[in-house]
Formats: structure tokens, C-alpha cells, sequence
């Protein structure tokens, strides 16, 4: 095998390196520390801020491929609302298992808490139209979503009375995969003036920084990382909710976790990156010779 | 007529809702508001078409043995069981948790794992296109091994804490005035692209760009 | 003189008790929690509403009361939070007057502010806080429109080399060498998004050399309005191309409304197949980079385009060509050359150009403290 030949190293190589580098930190977690950044402790401080005369819509804007980047972050948000009694009206946009990642993350997490159905939370469901369901919203959410995710009626559900319209709504969370979030920062928080905060997958990330930058949202959780930023800060602030990711089938499936196999791909990609450089620099020194 | 219909309705439909846009007025908006809960209508009748064009092509190539002929039967299966197991959802409960089940056990798992080949995909494109071959790509390798260095813990270890700032800056600074130069140049031309539909000079969309 | 001085001490007693007794309020000197209540029009809205102002200490929570006389009877429509300076009322009807009073409470009291009114809500015929987009649409409809005039008259209009677009014809020429077929992904999303039609507008010059040389097409479509829309063009490639006979149904393809699903299809198709020419134009999303690398590994000649700044470096690093922003959108005036199309996309270019002034003056304004051109863009 001379030089030139390990410029164009067998692709099969690269994903068995990423594959045992992916598997490790699975096997055996390191546990590596998380530092929160600026973008995702808006988020935080924002719901620290808020109570229980408070409506917040969590949105479920991604289906199952974004699961394991943004179903830690949905986890860890509605955990720190329902820790400060604020009141969640949860909905979903995104066609193709949005509606079903809502009912599973809710039902998971409204487990751990006293609450009740249509006066502490609902879960209205899936509506088609993305953009014009927002703007609907900004006139009537009853009348966009007369039934919730059961159909049975919300009318007359106390929650409702709260939250009639975006003037109701302290925030809305969406946890978008592919445009929806950029449709709640362009609509909704441009022409309706509701703050919105953006949980993303880290390849969308780059993107919504521009928004982030703007004012269009006042916070930004990207990825993994974002996710494992937030169960930091929930964790330091509140010990039933670190008891809760201590325990070994929630510390398995947490963002901090995730992190450890992130970290470990990351260095093997940094270190294929530098091993062909080094191997460019020198066929180019060969060549040149 | 054929064409004439069409791009009278497209004009008509297009400048609608750039007028309701600066007319607040209840006339205005009324109507607007009707046209999106049209379109959400519209949109909703778009998932039954593409069932019915699965179930018609894959039918055709079962039927005349074509090549491939089992995947067909593959998606056939699918789309009959999920599809009759959500429609019965609608009336029975039992149905609604055996079609969570076939979701969160068949589909989810699939869907993640799709997902999950980007990364060895990205670790491959990584390797082969991230060569410092002039000063442009050695700017563009030293900003996406900062970026990566900064998204995990072990940068800010060997760095005391300095990479995570530093990769935030490169994303909150240089990213974001490329990529708002990026999205002011699209919206410009998605809006000129607009306007052509509007005024019937762009007809691509109705099948030739001519009469 | 005895009755004059039990007086002047009974006086001083009720004085000192006075001063002795005096009431909480007046220790500390009162803010009522809304005073300068404003009761006006909602602005800029579809009528029926009505947007209440004050201004307050913000100590206390506000009861908002309505009446439809000044002196009858008033309902409670609901209440502001502590500290919360505006409220709207939107179940009011256009044309009747209306009066408005604040209610909030001190210790046991309910204290009301005084009555305001007639208050009208009427709908608005113009939005003034979009008055600044409104003359940027114009200006944009009016520069396209002039340069649209000034193409039909004949006037040549030039447009840079487009690397991507130039290549088209070098991938079909490919192709149609060895022999292979081409694969057109014309993205994900329905034929809505401006990024589909472009990519139209490009299958439809790709499907007609196809025609023309007799090389294998095949487009294999996410979305039903898209494939609906697609193999009518392709249809009409072939119709022009003189070779209708050539076109066959299954040339254009739908498979599958989920996003992964239709990209393990098309990888698949790409690794059995193995087609000489790739074209991924339109709007992708994660899929992209399967797509884009999967390709890539097969060795054939890839040409993407699309204006989702999250895919355009994942193209850029695995195809040969990239369409980028609105290179995607000018695709069908630079292949056709008619000079209508041209004309829109100088006009586009002019546009741009003002707004990169306008930028660059606005930055320089911001840096000596004068935000007017900033402030001139805000828009509700």
C-alpha cells in the first residue's frame, strides 16, 4: 500500500473505525462534563422566569429519524415545565410522526408528575398545513383544533380559556426537523411578536443561528449537545429531576450520555481528517520531488 | 383555454395573498383566511393521491413480474397493514396501540437508522473532502475542526475552556453573515422566480414553459 | 372662659387622634396601579378589537370593565396582570361605541379608574407598519417589469457562466456515452416550494436532451403534486423533442411520502442501476448527503443544486457541481435564454445590489449611533 493508494482508503475502513468508536462509550460511558452555552440558557432562564399563570406551546415538529437528538430535548423541557406548574399546550405539525413522538413523550413524562388532562396540559394533535395552521393561531387555537389528539372535544376544557390565542401564549418550543421551525421564527415571531425558542438536530443548527442573531428566537438548542446543555441545567437546579436521570434506564437513554459517543466519533473523524491531510502534504512532497 | 385558465387562476391566487398581506381589512382577511384553510384541505388530499399511485405502480409491476417484483410486494404489505390499522384506529382503541406498536417498533427504529448512516457518510465525505489544497480550504479545515472540537467536552478540556467560545463565535459570527448572505440571495430569486409564476411569464409548473 | 378652654382641649384631643389614627395611604404617598387610561381602535387589524393603554405602578392585577353607555351597566372582559400596560379587547363589533374602566383593589376596596369612551373598532384598510415592504414589493414588481419591457425590445442582457448549468449538457453527453441511464431527484417537498418549480424548469431542458439522444431518464419522486407535475413535464420534453412515442409512464416514478424511506429507495436504485449522471436539484433536507455520497461512491457525475444553506456544503463536498441559492432559481433564464426570463433576473440582480447598498450604509449609520435605516426595516 504506497502513499497515493491511502488518499483513497476503502470507505468500508472509515465506518468500521466510526462503528467501533460509536459502540465503546455505549459499552463502557466515560461520563464526560457538559458546559452550557448561551443560546440554549435563554431557553432555561426564560421558563425559570414563568409560573403557572403561564401557557407554553411545545410543538412536536419531527418524526422518529430525529428521535435520538431531539426526543432528549423534548424530555428535558417538559420536565422543567411541569416542575414549575406551567401550563403546556402540546401540538404537532410534522406529517409523518409528529403527532405519534407527542403522545409517547408525553405520556412518558406526564407519568412523573400529579397533573391533570385539560387543565394542566392537553395534547391537541396533529393539523395539516404547517404555515397556515400558525397563522390560524394567531386568530383562534380552539377553532384550529376543535378536537385534541383523541378527538375528543376541547371545548370547555380549562386550558383552553388560557390559551385562546398567541396573546395567551408566553412561548412557543418547537422542536423542528427540516423548515417548520423557521416558519414559527419567520411567521409567528415576526408577524405575531410570540417568543420563540428552536430545538433543532445539529445538521439544521448552522442555519437557525441567523434567526438566533436576528431576534427571531430567543433561544437555540442544536442537537445532542443542545439537549445535554439543557438536563445540565434542569439537573444543577433541580435534584428530583437529576434523581431522575440517574437512574440507569433514563442515564442510558439521556443526551449526556449520547454526548459520550458524539465525543468519541468527532475525534475519530478530527483524526482521519489530519491522517489525510498529512498523507496529501506528503504525496505532494513526493510528487514535487 | 387550457393554459389560459391556469394562469388566470395563478395570478389571481398569487396576488391574493400579497394584498391581504398589507390590507388587514375584514373583507380582505376573511377570504385570505379561507384560502389557507383551502390549502390545508388541498394539502391533506395530496397523502390519499400518492397511496393510490404506490398501490397502482407497484400492483402493475407485480402483476407483470418485473424486475424487482418482491420489493413491490414488500411496500404493498406495508402500505395495506399500517394503512388498515390506522383507518381502524379511528373506530376501535385496540387498533390505535397496535398501530403505536408497528410505529414505535418497525418505523421508528428504521427511520433512526437511516438517519444514523449520515454519520458514517459524513465521516467519509470528511476524510475525502477536506483537504488543505489552497488557502480557501485550509480556512475551511481549521473553522470545521474548531466547530467539531468545540461540540464535544474534550475541547474545552484540552483548551481550558476556551473552544466551546470559540466555536459559538465561528458559528454566531462567520456562519450566520454567510449563510444570511445565502438566504437573502435565495429569498431574492424565490421572490423573482414567484413573481415570473404570477405574471405567466415561468409555466414550467403547468408542464412546458411554453404555449 | 371654663367652656372656651374645655374646648380648645377637647379640639387639640380630636387633632392628636387625627395624627395618631391617619390611614395607610396617606403615610405613603398612593400610585393608583392605572391612571392616563387610552381606549382606541385597534390599529392595523381586521376590525373588532379594541386595544386599551395605561399607565401604572404595576402593583397589583387590573379587572378590565366594559360598558355600552357611560353610565350603565359595565362587565368585567377580563384582567392584566401586575405590571402589564395594555390590554385588547377583541369581542367588540365595528360601528358601536364603547366605554372602558380599570378595576383593581386596595386592601378590602374595589377602586375604579374614571370612564373612557366612545371607543369605535373599525377594520383598517392599510397596515401601516408594513408600509416599508409594501414600496419594496413595488419596487421589486416595478424593476421586473421594466426589465422585462426593456428585454422584449431587444435589448441584449448578459448572465454569467453558471458552472452548474453549463455542465448539464456535459452530464447528459456522459450518460448517453456510456450508455447508462440519468437519475433526477427533484428534491422532497411539494411542487409549492419555489426550489420544486426550478427544478422543474431544469428536468424539463434535462428530459428533453434525453429525447433528443435517446438516453435513459429516470425520476423518482417524494411528494404526489410533485410527480404529478413531472411526468407532465417530462411528457412535454419528449412532445418538443419531436419523440413522444419514447415516453414511457415509468419513467417517472412515486415512491413514498416518508423522507428516509424515499432515500433508502433511491440508494438503492443508485447502487443497482448505477446510472452514469445524477441530478439532485430542489429542496433537501438530511437526505441529502445519502443521496449526494451514495452517488459519489458509485462514480457517477453528480450535478446538485438547492437554496437549504444547511445542504449546500454537504453537496459541495461530494458532487462535481453545485447549484447554490439562487443560481437554482435563474436556471430556467439561463437555459432557455428568452429574454423575458433574463430580464427578471437582472431585475433580481439590481435588487440585490440595493440591498447590499442599503446594508453597507445602514452598518456604517449603526456605528455612529444613527439606527434610522435599521429602524425604517422594522416591519409588523
Amino acid at each position: 500500500m504506497n502513499l497515493k493508494s491511502m488518499l483513497y482508503i476503502d470507505r468500508r475502513i472509515i465506518y468500521l473505525l466510526v462503528s467501533i468508536g460509536a459502540l465503546i462509550p455505549i459499552i463502557t460511558p466515560i461520563g464526560l462534563p457538559v458546559m452550557p452555552t448561551k443560546p440554549v440558557a435563554a431557553l432555561f432562564d426564560a421558563i425559570e422566569k414563568m409560573g403557572p399563570e403561564d401557557v407554553v406551546i411545545v410543538s412536536f415538529d419531527y418524526g422518529p429519524s430525529s428521535e435520538p437528538e431531539l426526543n432528549p430535548m423534548a424530555e428535558a423541557i417538559l420536565r422543567h415545565l411541569f416542575t414549575r406548574k406551567i401550563k403546556v399546550v402540546v401540538m404537532a405539525l410534522f406529517p409523518l410522526g409528529g403527532n405519534e413522538e407527542a403522545k409517547k413523550e408525553l405520556s412518558k413524562i406526564v407519568g412523573e408528575f400529579d397533573l391533570r388532562y385539560g387543565v394542566d396540559y392537553i395534547n391537541l394533535g396533529y393539523k395539516e398545513g404547517a404555515q397556515a395552521v400558525m397563522k390560524r393561531m394567531a386568530v383562534s387555537i380552539p377553532d384550529v383544533f376543535p378536537t385534541d389528539a383523541d378527538g375528543k372535544s376541547t371545548q370547555g376544557m380549562p386550558i383552553m380559556d388560557r390559551a385562546r390565542n398567541y396573546r395567551d401564549v408566553a412561548l412557543v418550543v418547537s422542536l423542528a426537523t427540516g423548515i417548520i421551525g423557521e416558519y414559527w421564527a419567520n411567521l409567528v415571531n415576526a408577524q405575531f411578536g410570540v417568543d420563540v425558542s428552536v430545538g433543532c438536530t445539529a445538521v439544521s443548527a448552522p442555519k437557525y443561528y441567523a434567526y438566533l442573531r436576528a431576534g427571531q428566537m430567543m433561544s437555540l438548542l442544536g442537537g445532542l449537545k443542545g439537549a445535554s446543555e439543557y438536563e445540565k441545567l434542569v439537573g444543577d437546579e433541580y435534584p428530583a429531576i437529576r434523581q431522575t436521570y440517574e437512574q440507569p434506564q433514563e442515564k442510558k437513554i439521556s443526551a449526556t450520555t449520547g454526548m459520550d459517543v458524539q465525543s468519541i466519533v468527532h475525534v475519530i473523524i478530527i483524526a482521519f481528517i489530519v491522517f489525510g491531510n498529512a498523507i496529501y502534504f506528503m504525496t505532494r512532497k513526493e510528487g514535487g520531488k | 383555454m387550457k393554459r389560459t385558465v391556469p394562469l388566470v387562476l395563478t395570478f389571481i391566487v398569487g396576488m391574493y395573498p400579497i394584498f391581504a398581506f398589507f390590507v388587514p381589512h375584514r373583507i380582505v382577511s376573511d377570504l385570505n383566511d379561507r384560502l389557507d384553510t383551502w390549502l390545508i384541505i388541498v394539502a391533506a388530499f395530496a397523502l390519499p393521491l400518492g397511496a393510490v399511485n404506490v398501490f397502482m405502480m407497484n400492483f402493475s409491476k407485480i402483476s407483470q413480474r418485473k424486475k424487482g417484483w418482491p420489493y413491490s410486494l414488500v411496500i404493498l404489505a406495508g402500505l395495506v397493514v399500517m394503512g388498515a390499522i390506522g383507518i381502524a384506529g379511528a373506530y376501535r382503541q385496540d387498533s390505535i396501540a397496535q398501530f403505536q406498536y408497528l410505529f414505535q417498533n418497525i418505523v421508528s427504529p428504521l427511520q433512526s437508522t437511516m438517519f444514523s448512516l449520515l454519520a458514517f457518510y459524513v465521516a467519509s465525505a470528511a476524510y475525502r473532502a477536506f483537504r488543505a489544497r489552497n488557502v480557501d480550504a485550509a480556512i475551511l479545515l481549521v473553522a470545521a475542526i474548531v466547530v467539531m472540537f468545540g461540540r464535544i467536552p474534550f475541547g474545552d478540556m484540552l483548551t481550558h475552556g476556551s473552544m466551546t467560545p470559540l466555536s459559538e463565535w465561528l458559528m454566531t459570527i462567520p456562519n450566520t453573515a454567510a449563510q444570511r448572505g445565502i438566504i437573502i440571495g435565495a429569498a431574492l430569486g424565490a421572490a423573482s422566480m414567484s413573481i415570473r409564476i404570477i405574471l405567466g411569464i415561468e409555466r414550467t409548473y403547468l408542464g412546458s414553459g411554453k404555449d | 372662659m371654663k367652656a372656651g378652654l374645655i374646648l380648645l382641649i377637647l379640639m387639640l384631643l380630636v387633632a392628636v387622634a387625627g395624627v395618631a389614627v391617619q390611614p395607610a395611604w396617606s403615610q405613603v404617598p398612593f400610585e393608583p396601579p392605572a391612571k392616563d387610561l387610552v381606549a382606541k381602535d385597534t390599529p392595523d387589524d381586521a376590525g373588532r378589537s379594541i386595544a386599551l393603554r395605561w399607565q401604572g405602578s404595576g402593583e397589583v392585577s387590573l379587572r378590565i370593565l366594559r360598558g355600552d353607555s357611560p353610565d350603565g351597566n359595565f362587565v368585567d372582559i377580563g384582567g392584566a396582570a401586575a405590571g402589564d400596560q395594555a390590554f385588547n379587547d377583541p369581542g367588540t363589533t365595528d360601528g358601536k361605541p364603547y366605554y372602558y374602566r380599570v378595576a383593581y383593589r386596595v386592601g378590602e376596596e374595589t377602586l375604579y379608574t374614571s370612564v373612557v369612551g366612545p371607543s369605535v373598532s373599525r377594520s383598517n384598510w392599510l397596515y401601516k407598519g408594513r408600509i416599508n415592504a409594501l414600496l419594496l414589493t413595488v419596487l421589486m414588481f416595478s424593476l421586473v417589469i421594466a426589465y422585462i419591457s426593456t428585454a422584449r425590445k431587444g435589448k441584449t442582457l448578459y448572465l454569467r457562466r453558471i458552472a452548474g448549468l453549463a455542465a448539464i449538457d456535459e452530464a447528459i453527453g456522459r450518460a448517453t456515452e456510456m450508455g447508462k441511464k440519468m437519475l433526477y431527484v427533484p428534491g422532497i417537498m411539494s411542487i409549492g416550494d419555489m426550489q420544486t418549480i426550478a427544478s422543474l424548469a431544469i428536468l424539463q431542458h434535462v428530459a428533453k436532451q434525453s429525447a433528443i439522444y435517446g438516453t435513459n431518464l429516470e425520476v423518482p419522486n417524494k411528494d404526489p403534486l410533485t410527480f404529478s407535475a413531472a411526468r407532465e413535464t417530462v411528457r412535454q420534453a419528449f412532445l418538443e423533442a419531436g419523440k413522444p412515442d419514447q415516453f414511457k409512464e415509468d419513467m417517472v416514478t412515486y415512491l413514498t411520502y416518508d423522507q428516509f424511506a424515499y432515500a433508502a429507495s433511491v440508494s438503492g436504485k443508485m447502487v443497482r442501476e448505477l446510472p452514469a449522471a445524477n441530478f439532485l436539484i430542489g429542496s433537501f433536507f438530511a437526505e441529502s448527503l445519502i443521496f449526494a455520497e451514495t452517488g459519489q461512491s458509485i462514480g457517477a457525475i453528480q450535478i446538485a443544486g438547492t437554496a437549504d444553506v444547511t445542504q449546500l456544503p454537504f453537496f459541495v463536498t461530494t458532487c462535481d457541481y453545485t447549484l447554490m441559492g439562487e443560481e437554482l432559481f435563474a436556471a430556467s433564464a439561463y437555459l432557455s435564454r428568452e429574454p423575458v426570463l433574463l430580464g427578471s433576473i437582472k431585475a433580481q440582480d439590481i435588487t440585490k445590489a440595493i440591498i447590499m447598498m442599503y446594508v453597507g450604509a445602514g452598518i456604517i449609520l449603526l456605528n455612529i449611533g444613527l439606527p434610522i435605516l435599521r429602524n425604517l426595516l422594522i416591519t409588523r
